[in-house]
Formats: structure tokens, C-alpha cells, sequence
């Protein structure tokens, strides 16, 4: 069994120094829930970059959230309590797994959506799964988890939107190129150029593709859930996150135009079918032309 | 006029020697009575009949599959159909005729004499003959001319006819000691874009070029942000990196040491760069050192600055050739 | 019983069939060797037809790759891509690969064409495998036939470059990979390495512009010629000593026994032919294969997880990932990692495959001629080395997918790689030993390996105990169940006296009712 070694974006945080709210209950959050909201909404005052991208939206990093939402943000809470705080501590201050305080909603969706949290064990290596919340509860954790994100320099990357660019599949579609040569630069030698996966050192099984909503596509890309890099702001722009989220969508979803993809691992599964169908179907043949023995 | 001819059958005089003439002796080891026109339905018409109404159908489909093969083709066409079509006709074309060859045909199970492949002794005898006639001439005082003069001038000429196979390429000289990087290269992407020092995240990693010299094949690189992580460098790279705040930029050689590929999967957990191709394995904090694999030499370190508008830039070309290893290369 | 039609209609074809080759012995006199042609006898048994499917593989190669070489354009000029496939539109190509691109998707067949060529090619390679594998286990390589044999193995090293430099052809990033590994290898070799590299590529890595048209001469030239003129030796021996056999009734060592090849072989081969043609074009199809779009074009900073070559080159790759990390440095020189599993190795190899003709007179002390074939368990140790040398290039070529493996199975590729290291020396020993013991066990039972027994000898004896009696002596027929009609009678008699013992009855015999 692999040992958990996610220390998060912040190494100073898992050494466990915990937030304001670690000694309270959970039924003391209702009341410095506006003062929370107030220190959020300067923060969000401060961090807002200006950054409006053409083709994915972000939901704005550490936003305030609104008086309608109070009822998600307990019923998230309750969900924490329940699923996650047994590790990740109160108020997700980290414990045996490390904080979320600053990972950011990206992060905290990815993991979820893909069902890579919450783990069965804690020494059991995260990997993608059938998700054991629905849509909402995932939201709720999320606004829950984002509700707690205080005072950071460097917030954790919020949930992308990803806008398909191409809708239909007449004409040209210009994002479709760029995102191909971004995921066969950035991504294909651990994910293979057909997005069929991989294999890292130390046996971290590099997962397929296939079944990879765009959304999780560009939350990967941005968090670097680990073993995986990350691919920041600065090196890859939302737009071309968006095209390599819509490039793989293509080619998990384009029927090959060859035939069968036969696990679209190259030539290794192609000479077995050469072998053991090819050349088996022509032992068959000589069998019925000839004689035996 | 010619009397009519009655339908041949022979009867075991197609031995004795394969191919021999109809006169020659008759061997012990072949059947002499074999029917070489006996086929399996040859006694049983009505069935033979049927049978050839079957390799018929067989054929009939071989047609059928060929005028779906032009009908598909002249509507555009179509991989998976025209496939199948072109299996479904030779195979029907196979199946016709194996039966066919199976129960109509003769020349099943007939046994003839090997003969001989090698010749009469008396032939061996006269080519011997033949050879030597020539050859004792011209070996004559012991083979002066031949041994003595014309083999030496053969090797010499003949090394001289295969000179030109140095012009199919140019001479090495020093390209695989250097790569394209200069002195204060700035480091872009492969669309051309600088990078800046603060670009990259912690746990972050990127392909990049020298300036100029985009999608050159011994220049490109990856750098990286191992955050506050520290490197153990070589002789000889220490101070290569950049630090910058919570960011530590390092910048390695992306062709792999031992057969060349782009070393670009990097696992962060273990800090370590692994190629694909052969699954030579770097630990980034000790200088990109190979721990796992084939490779056996450590991945060159690119020294880097940072100018004064935050873009980074390369200080100078690897101290050292990239890639593969090779008989001229000085040892580290 | 035949119609006065139908025997007219037969004597004025035989008629006809006497002018036509009258007309041809009056120019070339060639009646004697069309007799000897057209009564020629094959012998019969299915794995004879496997060096046929290589060949017809072959044929159909040229005709596809004939196709191919009208659509594609050996340059590495640059060129902006706008066609159907809307994930490189717009991006600049060599002229090669977008001539491939343009090839699967704008010409119609040109897909099928395309993927039936490389499917030809890899089942080419299994049949010349299976073919070789065929011919060392039954001993056919004894003389007079060495020099089939080393023909034979050149052509399976011709056609393995051929494969390899077909397929680097597209210019597209998993071929160019193992164009880089093979820049690496030559680069290795001691003394000349750089230079030998810098000729083949023309230059630096990747090479001069005129590369490609190089490698598009030797593949559609300069190789295919080669292999035809092998081929043709081969065939020729082949034709002019004689096909073997297997031992059986009637059969000897001055005989042969078979189909003529007119009407009866012609018209199976050609079925054979159409075969193939079908499985190829079937997989041509329906599989895909080496979908270059997928991988893109190729640059030297990019990587594909997943980079093997086509699976007959896999053994080599495999070697580069097992061999451990040893380089000789001194004196300011050294000898490269890659030169050992890259040169040294399948030189060593194929040296000894080459070679194994003359081993094997001296393993066994047999220098004689040979028409008849061995069955493996005839020749215990020369199954129990095949076998070896099989576990070794299976241990190889399972290495090459060390990444897809370990993917599969959720294993590390370090363990895994270090199981395949150990095991490319123990698994052959351990397999050479089963064979042997395997070949003995079934010298002295007397079965089929695979089929049930069909007429074997039960003998009774006088305490009440049953014993099948041993096959000992090589003319021993298994039974086919269509046999001859005097199967069995040399073999009882063989038996009956060899053993020695008094038999109360025969208890079953080939399956006919006992007193027969």
C-alpha cells in the first residue's frame, strides 16, 4: 500500500498549524459566518486578476458566498463532518491527510467528481472511481470547503467552466488544432497520445482518459493532483486549458476512423491481434487445406 | 485426318524420377499402380454435381461482394464496409476453391521417386575438369599474379570504390558537443513565448527552446519549479538554478542520455523524471542523477538567470554534450 | 459415364491444349520441364503451407505498397495541413506526413490500402516465425538444405528492416522515436559510431532533409529487390531438392509423397493465397492500426507513453530496457550503453542462427542427408534449445510493454523489469528443461501432443495389464483417421516382434473391432 503523501500547495500549513476555527464546534460556525464572509469578500477584492477569459469561466476564487447558500454551507458542512473530517481535521485544517484550506474549489470538485475522495483507508492511494456523492452534495463540500478559505496568499485554483468550442463537427475548429499540439507537448508522455494512460515510476498507474469530463480534464490540468504537475495560469491560459479538454473529449468520444481501437495502446496490443487473429485465422486455413499428422 | 482420341488416363507412369524422361528405369520405392486421375467424387456423379452447384454459391457471393465493393466505392466509400466486402469475396473465392480442389480435382496422395539432385559423377568429374583447366593457368608459379599481386590491388581498389560512403553525410566535427543554447537565450515555448521567472507554479513543468531556435532537436529542455526543494548539484552545476521567493526554477536537458528520446514524464511524489521510451528514471534533487533503467549518465543542467524584466534567460550552453553517449565523448 | 458431347467436347480441348504447347516446345523446347513442373508433388501436411502464407503475405505487400508509393511523398518540406481532419488543420507538416494523412483520409480506400499494408507486414513477419520455428523443430534445415536455411534467415533479417524503415516512412512521433533509438545505436558503436550515424541520417539528428527520401528508397526499392532475388533462391532450392516430409507409411527417404502441383496444388495454394488476402483486408478493415493521426507529427521534444516498435522489432527494444546500465569509460572514450543490446546482442544472435545448421551436425554427429523430418521429440535437445531461445525472445518482447503491462496489471515497471531481467536467464533454462522432459515423455507414450490418440496399439498381456505400446522407430503412423489403406501394418509387425512378450489379444486397434 502506497502511503498518502499529498502535503498540498502550502508545506507550511500540514506541519498543523490550524485556522481560527479549529476549536470550535460545528454549531458555533453559524455565528462567525459573517464576519468569515466580510474578511472573504476584501480577500476577493484583493485577488480578483482581471483575467476574462474568451472560453472557460472561473467561478472567482474565495467569493463570498451569498445569503441563499447558507443552507448549502451547512448541509456541506454536515457532509465534512461526516466523510472527510475524520482525516482532514476540523474545519479542513488537516490531520492525518493534509489541509484544504488553501487548495482551492478545483481541487476539492476534481477529487470528488472523480471519486478519488473520500479514500476507503487512509493508506489507500486515491484513484478514479465510481463518485460516491451526487452533483449537489459534491457542490455542497465545495462551497463548504471554499467558505473556509481565510487569508492566503496564493489561493488554489477555482472551478474551471469549460466552454466546448467546437459545436458542431462541420467546418473548421481552430481550438481543436491548438488543443492537439498543447496535449500531445504537455500531456501525452504520461497519458499516451491517445489518452489511453500510462505508467510512472514507482507504479503510480497514469489513468486513462476516456472517461474524463472536460471540467475534470481542466481541473487537472490546474491543480496537478499528485503525481500529476500542475500547469498554472502563467504556462497554460484558460483558453488553452479549455482546447485540451475539448481535444481529448474529441478523440475519447470520435469512433476510430480505422475500425477498432483494440485499447489504443499501439502496436503492442497490434501484434498480438497480428498474431494470434492474423496469423491464427491462416493456421486455421492450412489446417482445413492440408492434412494432418 | 486424325483418328479421334480416346481421354488419357495413365496409370503410374508418371513416376519413375520426377521430370525424367518417359524411358528412364523404374524405381523399387514408388507404387507402380497409382490412378492419377482418381478424385474423391469422381464414381459418385450426382453428388459431384452438387458439390459444383456449392462452389458455385461460394463464387456467386465472391460477385456479389465485388459489385458491393464498387457501389460503396462510388458512394465515397467506406474503410470498415470495404474491408469486410473485400474479406467476404477472396474468402469465398478461397472456399470455392478448396473445395474444388479437395473433390473434384485429382492428384491427391501420389507418391514419386525423389531422384537425384546431385549430378552423375561423371559430370562432377568433368566440371572439375572444366574449372581446373582455367585455374592451373592462372595459378601457374604459384599463383604470383593472383595471390601475390591481384588480391592486395582488389582490397586496395576496392576500399577506393567505397570511399564515396563518406560523402552520405557531413562529418560530425563538434555538433555533439553543443546544442544551440547561447549566452543569454531567453527561454520560450514552442509557440514562441517567453517565460518569466514567476510563469511556472511550484510542482509545475514546461518544454522550452533557446530563442530563435524553436524546435531545434538537441536544444530542447524542460524546466521546472521545485519549489523551495534543494537540488544536490554536480561538479560543475552548482548555482545553476534559480531561486525566486517560494520558486525554485531548474532547467535540464530533455534528451535523454541513453538512446535520445524526450525525457518529459515527471512524477511528482518522487521528484523524478522518467522517459518513456525506455523507462530510464532521473531523481531530479540529486542533478536529474538515473537511479532506475538503462540510462547510466546524469541529464546536463542548463544555467540559468533571470534578466531584469523576469524573463529567464540561459547563462550559457550545457557544460557538457547532451544525449546519447558516443566513442569521442570525454568522460565526466 | 460420359456423353458423346462431353467427349467430343473433351478431345477438342485436348486438341487444342497439344497445339498450344506444341507451339511453345517449338521455340523454347521446354516440354520436358513443364512435365516435371506440372507433375511436381508438394507434400501435404498443413505447417508445409506456412512459409507459403509468409510468401503470399509478401505479394500482397508489393501490390499494396505499390498503391502507397503513388500517394506518398518522401520530403520533409514543410506544409500547411487543411483537410478533413479538423485536429491539424492549420498546422505545418512535412510533406511525408501529411501525404499519409491525405492518403487515410481524403482518398478513398487509401485507409484500407494503408492498414492492409501494415497488417500484411506484421503477419508476414509471425508467418516467417512460425515458419522458421517450423523448419529448426523438424530438423528440415539438415543438409542438403543449409544453405535454404541461411537464405532463409537473411530473409528474415531483410524483412525486419524492411518493416522497420516501412513504417518510419509517415515521419509521425512513435516512428520517429525509434528513428531516434536507431540514430542512438549506430551513434554507439566504438570507433566509427558517429560517423556511421551522421551517414545514414545525413547529418545531426534528425538527419538532412534528404532522409526521408533515403529511407523511402531503401524501403520501396532497394529492399523489396532484395527480397525478391531471396526469395526467388529460395524457392529455387527448394524447387530443384525437394520438399521434406514427415515419416510415415510408405514414406521414405527416396520418395515423395503428395499433391501434384497441377491441378491439386496450384488450385490450393491459390485458395491459400485468397486466404490471406481475405485475413488481411479483413483486419485492413475492421482493426485499426497505426493511427498516425493520433500521434501526430513528429518533434524531437515531444514523447508518446506507450513508444514500442511493431512487435517483430519488439525484441530488441526489450533488450535496450532490460540491459542494466553499464558504460566503459576511459582514455576519453566510451562505449555507450545502447551498443550492447542495440549491436552486440542481435549480432550475437543471429550469428548463432546462422550457424545452427553446423552446430546442430556436431550436436548430434550427424553430417548425412535428410528428407524426412524429425518430430520435436525425436531430437529432445534440439526442441529443449528452440524452446529456450522462444522463452528468451518472449521474456524480450514482454519487456518491450513493460509500461502497458505494468498499466494493465497496476505494477511497477521497475518490478516488473526486474522479474524479466531474472527471468530472460532462468526462463529458458526452465523452459528447455520442460521441453526436454516433455519431448521423452511423449517419445514413450506414443501420443499426439494435442489430439487424442486415433489408432493406437493396446496390448493385453497374460498377468491381465494393459500397455500402449511405444511408437519406437520413426515410421510410425499416428493415424490419420482418412489414411492410407495400409496404415498400421508395418508398425504391428515392428511392435509385435520388439516386444517380446506373449499377447493374449489385441485389445483396440485404431479403432476397428479386435480380430480384424
Amino acid at each position: 500500500m502506497r502511503s498518502l503523501d499529498q502535503p498540498g500547495m502550502n508545506q507550511a500549513l500540514s506541519t498543523g498549524r490550524r485556522g481560527p476555527l479549529a476549536n470550535s464546534g460545528r454549531s458555533a460556525l453559524a455565528g462567525p459566518a459573517a464576519l468569515v464572509g466580510v474578511v472573504l469578500a476584501f480577500f476577493a477584492l484583493l485577488s480578483w486578476s482581471g483575467q476574462a477569459p474568451a472560453q472557460t469561466q472561473e467561478t472567482r476564487a474565495g467569493t463570498r458566498p451569498a445569503g441563499t447558500q447558507l443552507a448549502a454551507l451547512t448541509a456541506g458542512q454536515t457532509l465534512y463532518a461526516l466523510h472527510c473530517q475524520s482525516c482532514h481535521g476540523t474545519a479542513a485544517a488537516g490531520g492525518r491527510a493534509p489541509a484544504l484550506l488553501d487548495v482551492g474549489p478545483a481541487a476539492v470538485d476534481f477529487f470528488l467528481s472523480t471519486g478519488r475522495m473520500p479514500l476507503n483507508s487512509p493508506t489507500a492511494e486515491p484513484v478514479s472511481h465510481k463518485p460516491y456523492f451526487n452533483g449537489t452534495q459534491i457542490a455542497e463540500i465545495v462551497a463548504y470547503i471554499n467558505s473556509l478559505d481565510v487569508a492566503h496568499a496564493t489561493p488554489g485554483p477555482a472551478k474551471p467552466v469549460v466552454v466546448k468550442a467546437c459545436a458542431t463537427e462541420t467546418g473548421t475548429c481552430p481550438t481543436l488544432s491548438e488543443g492537439n499540439q498543447l496535449f500531445l507537448l504537455n500531456c501525452a508522455q504520461c497519458h499516451d497520445a491517445s489518452g489511453a494512460g500510462g505508467l510512472l515510476s514507482h507504479g503510480y498507474v497514469v489513468p486513462s482518459l476516456r472517461q474524463a469530463t472536460p471540467t475534470e480534464i481542466a481541473e487537472a490540468i490546474r491543480v496537478g493532483p499528485r503525481p500529476m504537475p500542475n500547469f498554472g495560469p502563467g504556462q497554460l491560459s484558460n483558453q488553452e486549458v479549455s482546447a485540451i479538454a475539448d481535444y481529448v473529449s474529441y478523440i475519447s468520444h470520435t469512433p476510430g476512423q480505422g475500425g477498432l481501437g483494440i485499447a489504443n495502446f499501439g502496436p503492442v496490443p497490434e501484434g498480438f491481434v497480428g498474431i494470434v487473429f492474423g496469423l491464427g485465422a491462416l493456421l486455421v486455413a492450412a489446417r482445413l487445406i492440408g492434412n494432418r499428422g | 485426318m486424325t483418328p479421334p482420341r480416346a481421354p488419357k488416363v495413365f496409370t503410374g507412369t508418371h513416376g519413375p524420377e520426377e521430370g525424367a524422361g518417359t524411358g528412364t528405369p523404374w524405381p523399387d520405392d514408388v507404387p507402380p499402380d497409382q490412378d492419377d486421375t482418381w478424385y474423391p467424387l469422381r464414381e459418385d456423379p450426382w453428388r459431384a454435381r452438387r458439390m459444383e452447384y456449392v462452389i458455385a454459391c461460394f463464387w456467386g457471393i465472391t460477385a456479389l461482394c465485388g459489385v458491393g465493393l464498387m457501389v460503396f466505392y462510388w458512394n465515397g466509400g467506406q474503410t470498415q464496409v470495404e474491408g469486410a466486402l473485400m474479406a467476404g469475396a477472396l474468402g469465398s473465392l478461397g472456399a470455392g476453391m478448396v473445395l474444388w480442389a479437395r473433390y473434384l480435382l485429382p492428384g491427391h496422395d501420389v507418391t514419386a521417386s525423389r531422384g537425384h539432385h546431385v549430378s552423375d559423377p561423371r559430370d562432377r568429374a568433368a566440371v572439375v575438369e572444366s574449372l581446373s583447366r582455367g585455374t592451373d593457368a592462372m595459378m601457374s608459379r604459384r599463383g604470383f599474379l593472383v595471390k601475390k599481386v591481384l588480391v592486395p590491388v582488389g582490397g586496395i581498389f576496392g576500399l577506393a570504390l567505397i570511399w564515396p560512403l563518406a560523402s552520405l553525410g557531413p562529418r560530425p566535427g563538434r555538433a555533439l558537443y553543443h546544442t544551440k543554447w547561447y549566452p543569454y537565450a531567453r527561454l520560450v515555448t514552442e509557440d514562441g513565448r517567453a517565460i518569466r521567472v514567476d510563469d511556472i507554479m511550484v510542482d509545475g513543468i514546461l518544454t522550452v527552446f533557446p530563442e530563435g531556435y524553436i524546435d531545434d532537436a538537441s536544444s530542447a529542455a524542460v524546466v521546472l519549479n521545485i519549489g523551495d526543494r534543494q537540488i544536490q548539484a554536480r561538479q560543475g552545476q552548482g548555482g545553476f538554478e534559480v531561486v525566486s521567493g517560494a520558486d525554485g526554477i531548474v532547467c535540464f536537458s530533455k534528451i535523454c542520455t541513453h538512446a535520445g528520446c524526450a525525457v518529459s514524464l515527471f512524477n511528482v511524489i518522487s521528484m523524478q523524471l522518467i522517459c518513456p521510451c525506455h523507462q530510464s528514471t532521473f531523481n531530479i534533487l540529486q542533478d536529474c542523477k538515473p537511479v532506475f533503467g538503462p540510462a547510466s549518465r546524469p541529464l546536463p543542467q542548463l544555467p540559468l538567470g533571470v534578466r531584469a524584466d523576469g524573463y529567464l534567460v540561459a547563462l550559457s550552453d550545457f557544460v557538457e554534450p547532451v544525449g546519447p553517449g558516443f566513442w569521442n565523448r570525454s568522460g565526466d | 459415364m460420359t456423353t458423346p458431347q462431353e467427349r467430343r467436347a473433351a478431345r477438342k480441348r485436348s486438341e487444342r491444349e497439344e497445339m498450344a504447347l506444341d507451339w511453345v516446345d517449338d521455340r523454347l523446347g521446354s516440354s520436358r520441364w513443364l512435365r516435371l513442373a506440372m507433375d511436381k508433388i508438394f507434400p501435404d501436411h498443413w505447417s508445409f503451407m506456412v512459409g507459403e502464407i509468409a510468401m503470399y503475405c509478401f505479394l500482397i505487400l508489393l501490390v499494396t505498397g505499390v498503391y502507397l508509393a503513388l500517394f506518398y511523398t518522401p520530403s520533409s518540406a514543410l506544409v500547411v495541413y487543411h483537410g478533413p481532419y479538423k485536429p491539424l488543420d492549420g498546422q505545418s507538416l512535412t510533406q511525408a506526413y501529411e501525404s499519409v494523412i491525405n492518403l487515410s483520409f481524403s482518398v478513398r480506400a487509401g485507409l484500407l490500402m494503408r492498414q492492409a499494408h501494415h497488417w500484411a507486414a506484421n503477419i508476414f513477419m509471425a508467418a516467417i516465425a512460425f515458419h522458421m520455428c517450423r523448419i529448426f523443430f523438424t530438423g528440415a534445415f539438415r543438409r542438403p538444405r543449409e544453405a535454404n536455411w541461411a537464405l532463409g534467415v537473411t530473409l528474415l533479417l531483410v524483412a525486419m528492416l524492411e518493416g522497420f524503415s516501412g513504417y518510419s516512412l509517415p515521419d509521425d512521433l512513435l516512428s520517429g522515436s525509434g528513428l531516434r533509438v536507431v540514430f542512438s545505436i549506430t551513434q554507439s558503436i566504438p570507433f566509427v559510431g558517429t560517423w556511421a550515424s551522421f551517414d545514414l541520417f545525413g547529418g545531426p539528428f534528425p538527419g538532412s532533409g534528404a532522409f526521408l527520401e533515403r529511407l523511402f528508397l531503401i524501403h520501396e526499392f532497394l529492399f523489396p529487390a532484395v527480397l525478391t532475388g531471396l526469395l526467388g533462391g529460395h524457392l529455387a532450392i527448394l524447387w530443384h531438392q525437394k520438399h521434406t516430409d514427415f515419416a510415415g507409411p510408405g514414406k521414405t527417404e527416396r520418395n515423395i509423397v503428395g499433391s501434384r502441383l497441377w491441378p491439386q496444388y496450384a488450385v490450393k495454394s491459390t485458395a491459400l493465397l485468397t486466404f490471406v488476402a481475405a485475413v488481411i483486408f479483413a483486419l485492413g478493415g475492421l482493426v485499426q492500426i497505426n493511427p498516425i493521426w493520433i500521434y501526430g507529427p513528429y518533434t524531437a521534444a515531444r514523447a508518446s507513453a506507450g513508444t514500442q516498435p511493431d512487435w517483430y522489432v519488439g525484441w530488441l527494444d526489450g533488450s535496450l530496457r532490460l540491459w542494466p546500465h553499464w558504460e566503459f569509460r576511459s582514455l576519453g572514450h566510451e562505449i555507450a550503453n545502447p551498443f550492447f543490446p542495440g549491436i552486440l546482442l542481435p549480432g550475437l544472435v543471429f550469428a548463432v542462427i546462422y550457424a545452427w545448421p553446423w552446430i546442430d551436425k556436431r550436436l548430434f554427429g550427424d553430417y548425412g542427408e535428410h528428407n524426412l523430418l524429425d518430430r520435436p521429440r525425436d531430437k529432445p535437445l534440439r526442441t529443449a534449445l528452440g524452446v529456450a531461445a522462444l522463452v528468451f525472445f518472449a521474456d524480450l518482447t514482454l519487456a518491450s510493454a513493460s509500461d502497458i503491462i505494468g498499466n494493465n496489471l497496476q505494477m511497477s515497471f521497475e518490478l516488473l523489469i526486474e522479474i524479466l531481467q531474472y527471468g530472460a536467464i532462468i526462463g529458458p533454462i526452465v523452459g528447455g528443461f520442460v521441453a526436454y522432459r516433455a519431448c521423452l515423455a511423449l517419445q514413450s507414450s506414443g501420443a499426439h501432443p494435442v489430439q487424442r490418440p486415433v489408432g493406437g496399439v493396446i496390448m493385453r498381456d497374460r498377468r491381465g495389464g494393459y500397455h500402449t505400446v511405444a511408437a519406437s522407430h520413426n515410421g510410425h503412423d499416428n493415424g490419420r483417421a482418412e489414411g492410407r489403406a495400409d496404415g498400421h501394418s508395418d508398425a504391428h509387425n515392428d511392435v509385435l516382434g520388439r516386444t517380446g512378450e506373449t499377447v493374449l489379444e489385441r485389445v483396440s486397434d485404431g479403432g476397428r473391432v479386435p480380430g480384424d
